[in-house]
């Protein structure tokens, strides 16, 4: 039965069922992993701590699951030439963690940075509320050891992070585990800020948070995070974390600066003013490390924190042109509230990357096509609006039958051509990514997993 | 499917199951997940393992019952989840329903009953201290390294009302089973420290014996609530309930929702953490700020030598930090008389877990290494303390090698604070 605990990831999707899992340790033992599934016929599926919000690390046809959590080691830390080598399941934030004191950090921040494993940010190139500044993963990984799909280990990249030829890291980064097992990483690492400064503005109207941050980025500012949350999120995660968010708000807009104190002194005083203009009821700056680290963890919890509402959530990862965010957000809700559901939205507004969070209880008769009905729709409208159908959370099982919304027949063939070139039997985790091949996996409650999940 | 009317074979609260949204941020927090990185051994493994039988009917096998037991019940994972999961109150109602089909193992259902005569605990230890004594006995982590020969004075019957055995005393010091036994010296310095306050207390003794938590543990629900009701009853009126043990003083203040009597609820209110109440009690707060440096003739003296204030490294017992969320107030008692450092794991647990370390030595062999690690991360090579408030993670981490070759000792919070009232002469006085 307890194979039953890795059919499933952090997202609302199950697959059928893993039939070993492996606990490797080095890179030889996941390379013996790999050459024996293969040897068999078997698939493999690469996993990491299983926070992936769509459903890539769950198992289709009984595959080996390699899970690499117990590959947690910081192998070496260079602080002269700022780059780490680690094992791929290391926690992002144990590595930051590890840092304290060498005035360095690792910058791709994902909400789930406490469990989240670097191996599964690089698989997903995931992003974060401070990768708006900094850039995604792909831009802080330097160079990767691979186990490739046929067994063969191969580094791409190098410490100085200069791609010898063609730049496989590149892509490699992204590949969601369909392009083989990264065993160890080379991650940049980041100068801590000397000054930091954390914003919380109140608005009347989820619109007049969303005009703010256009107004910000037009006027020159690149802060190093911009995130909104509405109300219904605010709602959720303050009692949790005691912030002090206002509450009354209908949405919350947390801006977060850093530099040169006067130049980030200067920032706070312009960003307040632009909030006025747009009618921010209430501005408040972090007095201290604990209230910033508050906000922070606020924001933070938003996914996990939504069973206080509903005990379900479909999550979509959509990315559009930050001047069409108060239009699109109005669609969104329109949507949601077409079909009487709820959605709550919590998003990295910078990057115009929105995470419309639909939430509800799977036990209610018919709620299920309602759902996925309004995720769709809301696919459609963003890349309609001239957007991408997924910023960081991947595409995994959950949305690549929207694939086709944003790209032609032609670029999926050869996106599959690249695929098939690490994977020549697609043996790595299959039905994954890519709308071809035998697809596997519900979209299901995981209060209700379908009958036989069990067994 | 099920509807959530229907209660499934292990009773559990619907709502509370159908809360986890399998996010997994518990993860991290969670000892027997990070030492295994294995989601059998997660709260979220073990929640989805609840559901499997209360709503899909699913028979729990031997791997489904590993799970369950392999768990601290040390609510790393309540803390965390943002969701608010009651993860406590899962993990307890499961324990009852399989205890009740499947008995925990016979040694530790003797060992249980005998915490019921505190009289016999302390006799039987007094035996084991002195085979250590005579060196027939490996060290473990399960026993203290010495216990002590002359136990607790907790018996009621300490007449001529000395101090700590006054039954008028203002307060009232739950002095429990174990703890009475093996860290009386914990006992005398709560007295010390309140009485040099000005604040009377009487030692509970033996008549009110043992919490029951680690029956509660083991899903020996009825034997818990037996022991909760002999401590309800032992114990009324009105005077606040201090406890020095964390894990004591989550259990007593759980009474009301175990029995869910008016009564219990009653007295679970009146009970505190000892840390929590001094460190709100104005008295002893004012003791305190006449030993801090800045005030007064230097209280770091002793017969003119200067005495370092102490390097002391905080370890939060789950049971204070997670159960009872007052693991701030030690900081409070200890800032005025020591240099405090933290720990950088954000309480993640030490394995202990009452009988735990007995019964899964192997995980929380490797919880304890963890736990250490960051102990020495703290320490950076200087003579520092550890400051433990819960019998089982002092004995537990006393056991380590490692620190013991450090030369790191392991004390209760409210010994350090005894050390600096009395090195200023403030302890002596008396009722
Ligand atoms: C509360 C919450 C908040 C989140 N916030 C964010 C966010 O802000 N930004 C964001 O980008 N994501 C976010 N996510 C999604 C998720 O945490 C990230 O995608 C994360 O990088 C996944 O890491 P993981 O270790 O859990 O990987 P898993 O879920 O285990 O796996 C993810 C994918 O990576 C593959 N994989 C894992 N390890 C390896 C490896 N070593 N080699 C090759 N392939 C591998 C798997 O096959 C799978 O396809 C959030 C999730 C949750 C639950
Ligand atoms: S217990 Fe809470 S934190 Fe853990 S997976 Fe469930 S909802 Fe998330
Ligand atoms: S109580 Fe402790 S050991 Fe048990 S699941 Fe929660 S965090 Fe893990």
């Amino acid at each position: 039965m307890a194979l039953g605990l890795y059919s499933r990831d952090g997202s609302v999707t199950r697959g059928g069922r893993a039939g070993v899992v492996c606990f490797p340790e080095t890179t030889d033992e996941v390379a013996a992993c790999v050459r024996i599934a293969v040897a068999h016929g078997r698939a493999f599926v690469p996993r990491g701590a299983g926070t992936g919000l769509a459903g890539g690390a769950v198992p289709c046809d009984d595959p080996v699951v390699v899970a690499t959590t117990r590959m947690d080691r910081i192998h070496e830390v260079d602080v002269e030439r700022r780059f780490a080598w680690v094992g791929p399941g290391v926690v992002n934030l144990d590595l930051t963690r590890h840092l304290t004191g060498t005035g360095l950090h690792f910058a791709p921040d994902p909400s789930s940075q406490q469990s989240c494993t670097i191996g599964g940010n690089v698989a997903n190139n995931s992003g974060g509320p401070h990768c708006l500044q900094d850039g995604v993963t792909s831009a802080h990984v330097l160079a990767v050891e691979v186990v490739l799909p046929d067994g063969e280990v191969v580094v791409l990249g190098d410490e100085e992070g200069r791609a010898v030829g063609y730049d496989l890291r590149g892509a490699f980064v992204g590949g969601e585990g369909t392009l083989g097992i990264a065993t160890r990483i080379c991650v940049r690492l980041c100068e801590d800020p000397p000054e930091v400064a954390t914003l919380l503005l109140g608005f009347a109207r989820v619109e007049d948070a969303a005009a703010t941050v256009s107004a910000v980025i037009a006027d020159g500012i690149v802060p190093a995070a911009l995130e909104i949350m509405d109300q219904r999120v605010v709602e959720a995660v303050e009692p949790f974390v005691h912030a002090g968010y206002p509450t009354d708000a209908a949405a919350v807009l947390i801006v977060e600066l850093d530099g040169l104190p006067a130049g980030v002194a200067a920032e706070v005083e312009r960003i307040t003013a632009i909030g006025h203009d747009h009618g921010a009821g209430t501005v408040r700056v972090a007095a201290d490390e604990d209230e910033r680290a508050r906000i922070w963890k606020g924001r933070k919890s938003a996914f996990g924190a939504i069973a206080v509402i509903k005990p379900d959530y479909y999550l979509n990862d959509t990315v559009i042109p930050r001047t069409r965010l108060a239009e699109v957000l109005a669609k969104v809700y329109e949507v949601v509230d077409e079909r009487d559901l709820i959605v709550m939205n919590v998003f990295h507004a910078g990057d115009g990357n929105l995470h419309p969070l639909i939430v509800y209880d799977a036990r209610e008769p018919g709620v299920m096509e309602r759902v996925l009905e309004a995720g769709e729709e809301i696919v459609r409208i963003s890349v309609e609006a001239g957007g991408v159908l997924s910023g960081e959370h991947g595409i995994g099982l959950e949305k690549k039958r929207f694939m086709h919304l944003q790209f032609t027949d032609a670029d999926l063939v050869a996106q599959d051509r690249l695929r098939r070139a690490f994977d020549l039997h697609g043996l790595a985790n299959p039905a994954k990514v890519l709308p071809t091949g035998a697809s596997c996996g519900h979209v299901t409650s995981l209060g209700r997993p379908p009958e036989g999940m069990w067994v | 499917m099920t509807s959530p009317t229907t209660p499934g074979p292990l009773g559990l609260d619907d709502h509370g199951l159908a809360a986890c949204v399998q996010c997994g941020l518990c993860l991290p927090h969670c000892p027997t997940y990070r030492v295994t990185g294995d989601e059998r051994r997660s709260p979220r493994g073990r929640i989805a393992l609840m559901r499997a039988v209360e709503w899909e009917g699913a028979v729990p096998d031997d791997e489904w019952h590993e799970a369950m037991d392999t768990c601290v019940g040390c609510l790393g994972c309540e803390t965390a989840c943002p969701s608010a999961v009651p993860y406590g109150r899962l993990i307890s109602g499961t324990r009852e329903a399989v205890a009740a089909e499947r008995r925990p193992p016979l040694h530790l259902r003797v060992g249980l009953r005998l915490l019921s005569w505190p009289g016999l605990v302390r006799w039987g230890s007094r035996a084991i201290g002195v085979v250590q004594r005579l060196g027939l006995l490996r060290r473990t982590g399960v026993l203290p390294a010495r216990i002590p020969l002359r136990a607790g004075r907790s018996r009621t019957d300490g007449k001529g009302a000395s101090r700590g055995d006054g039954a008028t005393g203002e307060v009232v010091l739950f002095t429990g089973c174990v703890m009475d036994a093996w860290q009386p010296e914990v006992h005398t310095a709560v007295v010390d420290v309140l009485d040099a306050a000005g604040i009377g207390v009487e030692r509970s003794g033996d008549r009110v014996g043992c919490c029951g938590a680690l029956h509660e543990h083991a899903g020996l629900v009825d034997d818990a609530r037996a022991h909760a009701r002999r401590v309800v009853a032992a114990m009324a009126g009105d005077r606040p309930v201090l406890v020095d043990s964390a894990g004591c003083g989550a259990a007593l203040k759980h009474y009301g929702d175990l029995l869910g009597t008016d009564e219990a609820r009653a007295f679970a209110a009146r009970v505190h953490d000892v840390h929590e109440w001094c460190a709100a009690d104005g008295r002893v707060q004012g003791l305190l700020a006449g030993l801090a440096p800045s005030s007064g003739p230097d209280p770091s003296t002793e017969g003119g030598v200067p005495v370092a204030r102490p390097t002391v490294v905080v370890q939060d017992p789950c049971h204070l930090r997670h159960a009872q969320g007052c693991h701030g107030s030690v900081r409070t008692l200890l800032a005025p008389v020591a240099d405090v450092r933290e720990l950088d794991d954000e309480g993640l647990c030490c394995g202990a877990g009452g009988a735990y370390q007995l019964l899964q030595p192997e995980i929380a062999g490797a919880a304890r290494d963890r736990k250490v690690a960051a102990v020495h991360r703290a320490a950076r090579g200087d003579e520092v303390t550890l400051a433990s408030a819960n019998p089982g993670c002092s004995t537990h981490l006393a056991a380590d090698r490692s620190l013991a070759e450090a030369g790191v000792g392991v004390r209760h919070p409210m010994e350090l604070v005894a050390d600096a009232v009395r090195r200023s002469g403030n302890g002596t006085r008396r009722a």
